[in-house]
């Protein structure tokens, strides 16, 4: 059946290698012009000297994303005249791309069909600076991958859905550096009610956004005529807008890049970098619910950050693992969320978050605790167990102690008692809060809970 | 020779600044009437270097005190390096071209840049860039010098100091000049040189290569700058032998005659002299063997500027005015400025091969032009290879004439001047090393023998040639 709506792909993910493609370069610089030199300026007579390690970053991301290997890596030269391109041609892969045929899973099952994964150099960026345009060539030459879907994506949600997934296996690879480094992606997009007439839309960055321009996009094209046309994306405004219209496909004029010779791959350099890919997140989440019995969607997030599973793994071994699976999810994903940080720059370690969630299954301590304690683990490692002991943060759980507690609770607050009495379910929640109150947190919550019950049907 | 003065100027019998500011005064006077350099380097500050060196025992290097000249596609650092061409006007590397680099370790003083045709653009140095003199041929000033590197041949011949001088060929760009002028020229397998720092004409073809009185001075400028270099992927890293040293012998020499290259659509003149030379290396024991090469003779000449013009235009696209070289008052679109400052700065050979190229190149007309050159290459490498497995060298004519007056030359339409290509053309697209030497003279001007050979068979084209200049003494 034709679905309605056709979306494909292309992103363009900026490698994370010391040096830039074609010279050597660094890849960070903060003063503009200041990471540059005669190949990425295009200098008369300099040549492009390959740099080995992004043919082995794109290799990577080729082969976890499925794809055959090119028998020989080739590139050419894609002519096109704008100022932020030294040589005005891009050196890039035309013909046979670096990988072919690729593919990932959404969650719904459908398959997102990946045509080309490729190498390139990226251009310098374009500053506009009141009525002029300044150029900074530091990003010239960076090493990009190019990933280009088949228009096989049926919703802007799905597209988003893509990009994430594509995102986690990036961030498994270690190719990427979301600090340093931008993931761009131009859509193509195009409806069954209008025919299916393409629209293009360009420099979309980011998750939310990809899903909003879509999602502006098709509501457009299904209010108003739809022209083969390239369109960009406002994220300020929130709308797509005509950049230019595409009669005919643009003409690069491509012929082979004679500087560079064609290196043949060979099937041990493969086998090697494939060796080098680690279990990516679908997988590893699947196995942890298979053995371990992990909640389905605990395991999707927690995998989803490789940092964060690489944690699980270790706490798991030693404790119980779906309570850690719970807790990290919950506790320390809410931490690392609330202050926006990844975790390597927190002080969490597995050893200690190990003790922890011990201390939360032997029920020495109450949830809450435990999330005070993994609020410190972020800022400082230190032994929860011994942290507890010191402070007397041990739950209290003795039914009789608790009980007296909660009389005593009962006597001091009629009014709550009163209310509960006459209906107001809620005043129970007030009444619990107190005894944690008294006990600083420490009262066993369940517990308390069924006490005071208990106490007020009397 | 270069070997002997080189060894004396180590020894301190030479006063190299003395020598030098000589050269410096006789290249300036033959250069107001031949117009062969376009730009002098600081060559009296490297000879008093150098001289210091000497004179405490420190002297090394092949090349030690003797004068150099690059084409002018050959960046030096800090000397204006052009191409010939108005549109790099001002530009001066900010390094060294790889030859550069190890003719200094090897002790040589830059003396300056040579004119050439804009970027390599034609076989008689009669397309420089505007702004530029066209040089004139050193036998007769009516004629032209042959190109592109025209003014590397020219000072070759007109030198009355050690010099030898930097070449470089696309399609013949040595062979010509140097057949033209009468020296020797010399260019090498397609890799063989280190391209890095040559501002590109085509760079699958591009070859840098050497220009000298003798045989051996060639040879021992080439064994300098072969070898591979990091900075040129396409370099080779097959090792270097001591050219200069290749003894001259044609002893069991097998040499292939191109039958139909030395028949009525060259020069009698020019047949009559190859001919003769052919039979004098057979008497000397080397064996001659009548070759054809159908598949070169019909498609290499349009197969080479096909390709080498779809190149060529995609290297001439950086030149737009921003970054160096020629500029111009920013206003109207990107576009507008682009086309401003290329249609005012580029000369009219550079235009119809810019145009010519990226016609080749285009969508719908790529499969029929640019692909099926690459792939007829291909072929006519395969066709010199089993030629090869007959016959150690190839012999042709150079040029199929004698150097043309500036006046003929300019009543040939384009493809005429193209077709002069005939001879230099396919060893030069299948990458094959070529020497041209003086055989004989006509009308008091040179013609000149090309000597072809298999990929990275230097050593057997210099042998052929250094026998021949022995006998021809």
């Amino acid at each position: 059946m034709e679905p309605d709506i056709k979306i494909g792909l292309e992103i363009h993910v900026q490698l994370n290698t010391k040096t830039k493609l074609f010279c050597s370069c660094p890849t960070s610089a903060s003063e503009p012009n200041t990471a540059i030199c005669p190949i990425c300026l295009g200098h008369p007579g300099s040549k492009p000297v390959m740099n080995s390690k992004a043919l082995e970053y794109a290799a990577k991301l080729a082969l976890a994303l499925g794809c055959k290997l090119a028998p020989t890596v080739t590139f050419s030269r894609k002519t096109y005249f704008y100022p932020d391109l030294p040589k005005n041609f891009q050196i890039t892969q035309h013909e046979l791309p670096l990988g072919r045929d690729g593919k990932i899973a959404l969650d719904d099952k459908s398959i997102v069909g990946i045509t080309r994964v490729h190498l390139e150099e990226d251009p310098g960026a374009l500053i506009h600076k009141g009525n002029h345009v300044l150029i900074d060539y530091n990003r010239s030459g960076i090493p990009l991958c190019e990933i280009v879907t088949t228009p096989s994506i049926n919703s802007p949600s799905c597209a988003r859905e893509f990009l994430k997934k594509l995102n986690t296996i990036i961030s498994y690879l270690d190719i990427f550096d979301p600090n340093n480094g931008v993931i761009k992606a131009d859509a193509n997009v195009s409806i069954k009610e209008k025919g299916f007439v393409r629209v293009e839309i360009k420099n979309i960055t980011g998750f939310k956004e990809i899903e909003r321009a879509l999602t502006y996009e098709i509501e457009r094209q299904k209010e108003s005529e739809v022209i083969q046309e390239t369109r960009g994306w406002s994220a300020e405004r929130g709308i797509t807008y005509p950049m230019r219209k595409k009669e005919t496909e643009a003409d690069y004029g491509y012929i082979v890049e004679p500087d560079l010779p064609v290196f043949t791959i060979a099937e041990e350099w493969i086998q090697a970098i494939q060796s080098e890919i680690p279990e990516l997140a679908q997988e590893r989440a699947a196995r942890w619910e298979a053995e371990l019995g992990i909640d389905k969607s605990d395991a999707k997030i927690i995998a989803s950050n490789k940092r964060v599973a690489n944690l699980f793994e270790e706490v798991a071994k030693t404790t119980d693992p779906i309570l850690a699976a719970r807790w990290i999810r919950r506790e320390v994903l809410r931490v690392l969320n609330d202050k926006g940080k990844d975790i390597k720059e927190t002080a969490f370690d597995a050893q200690h978050l190990t003790e922890l969630i011990n201390l939360l299954r032997d029920k020495k301590i109450t949830n809450r605790i435990g999330q005070k304690i993994t609020e410190k683990l972020a800022e400082k490692a230190f032994s929860p167990k011994a942290y507890v002991e010191e402070n007397k943060l041990t739950m209290v759980g003795d039914e009789d102690e608790l009980e007296s507690l909660c009389k005593q609770i009962i006597q001091d607050n009629p009014k709550a008692v009163s209310d509960y009495k006459s209906g107001e379910k809620k005043s129970l929640q007030f009444l619990i809060g107190q005894v944690m109150r008294a006990t600083k947190g420490r009262a066993n919550a369940q517990l308390t809970r069924a006490l005071l019950e208990k106490l007020l049907e009397n | 020779m270069i070997k002997e003065f080189a060894k004396k100027a180590r020894a301190g019998s030479i006063d190299l600044v003395e020598h030098t500011r000589k050269a410096i005064e006789s290249a300036q006077k033959i250069n107001e009437e031949y117009k062969y350099i376009t730009e002098l380097g600081d060559a009296i500050s490297r000879a008093q270097e150098l001289q210091k060196s000497a004179k405490e025992g420190k002297a090394k290097g092949k090349l030690f005190g003797v004068l150099i000249t690059a084409k002018d596609a050959i960046c030096v650092q800090n000397l204006e390096s052009t191409a010939s061409s108005a549109i790099l006007k001002g530009y001066k590397p900010l390094y060294n071209a790889t030859v550069i680099e190890r003719c200094l370790e090897e002790g040589a003083i830059i003396l300056g840049k040579t004119v050439q045709d804009e970027f390599g653009f034609g076989g008689f140095c009669t397309n420089v860039g505007k702004g530029y003199s066209k040089p004139k041929n050193p036998n007769d000033k009516k004629r032209v010098c042959g190109g592109s590197s025209g003014g590397a041949a020219g000072i070759t011949k007109k030198a009355d100091f050690a010099h030898i001088a930097l070449a470089e060929s696309t399609g013949g760009s040595i062979a010509n000049p140097a057949s033209f002028c009468g020296v020797v020229g010399l260019t090498p397998t397609y890799g063989r040189v280190s391209r890095h720092g040559l501002i590109s004409y085509a760079n699958s073809l591009d070859k840098i290569g050497a220009m000298a009185k003798t045989v051996e001075d060639a040879a021992l400028l080439l064994e300098i700058i072969s070898g591979a270099d990091p900075k040129d992927s396409t370099s080779a890293s097959t090792p270097v032998p001591e050219y200069s040293e290749i003894p001259g012998t044609v002893q069991g020499i097998k040499i292939g005659v191109l039958e139909s290259a030395v028949d009525e659509r060259c020069d009698n003149s020019v047949r009559k002299a190859v001919l003769c030379a052919i039979s004098k290396l057979e008497e000397l024991g080397a064996r001659r063997i009548n070759i054809e090469l159908p598949l070169n003779s019909k498609y290499a000449l349009a197969a080479y500027y096909i390709l080498a013009l779809s190149e060529a235009s995609t290297n001439l696209a950086k030149f737009c005015g921003i970054r160096y070289g020629a500029y111009d008052t920013l206003n109207g679109t990107y576009n507008d400025y682009f086309s401003r400052v290329r249609s005012d700065n580029f000369g009219d050979e550079a235009k119809r091969r810019i145009l010519l190229g990226t016609f080749a190149r285009m969508a719908g007309f790529r499969d029929a032009f640019y692909t099926q050159a690459a792939k007829i290459r291909t072929q006519l490498i395969k066709e010199y290879k089993e030629a090869f497995k007959k016959v150690d060298v190839i012999i042709t004519p150079s040029m199929p004439t004698i150097a043309p007056t500036f006046e003929h030359v300019k009543k040939l339409t384009p493809l005429q001047s193209y077709l002069m290509d005939e001879l230099t053309c396919p060893p030069n697209l299948a990458g094959l090393p070529h020497i041209s030497i003086p055989c004989a003279e006509h009308e008091g001007l040179p013609i000149g023998l090309q000597i072809i050979g298999d990929h990275f068979c230097e050593n057997k084209i210099i042998q052929v040639a250094k026998t021949w200049s022995q006998i021809s003494k």
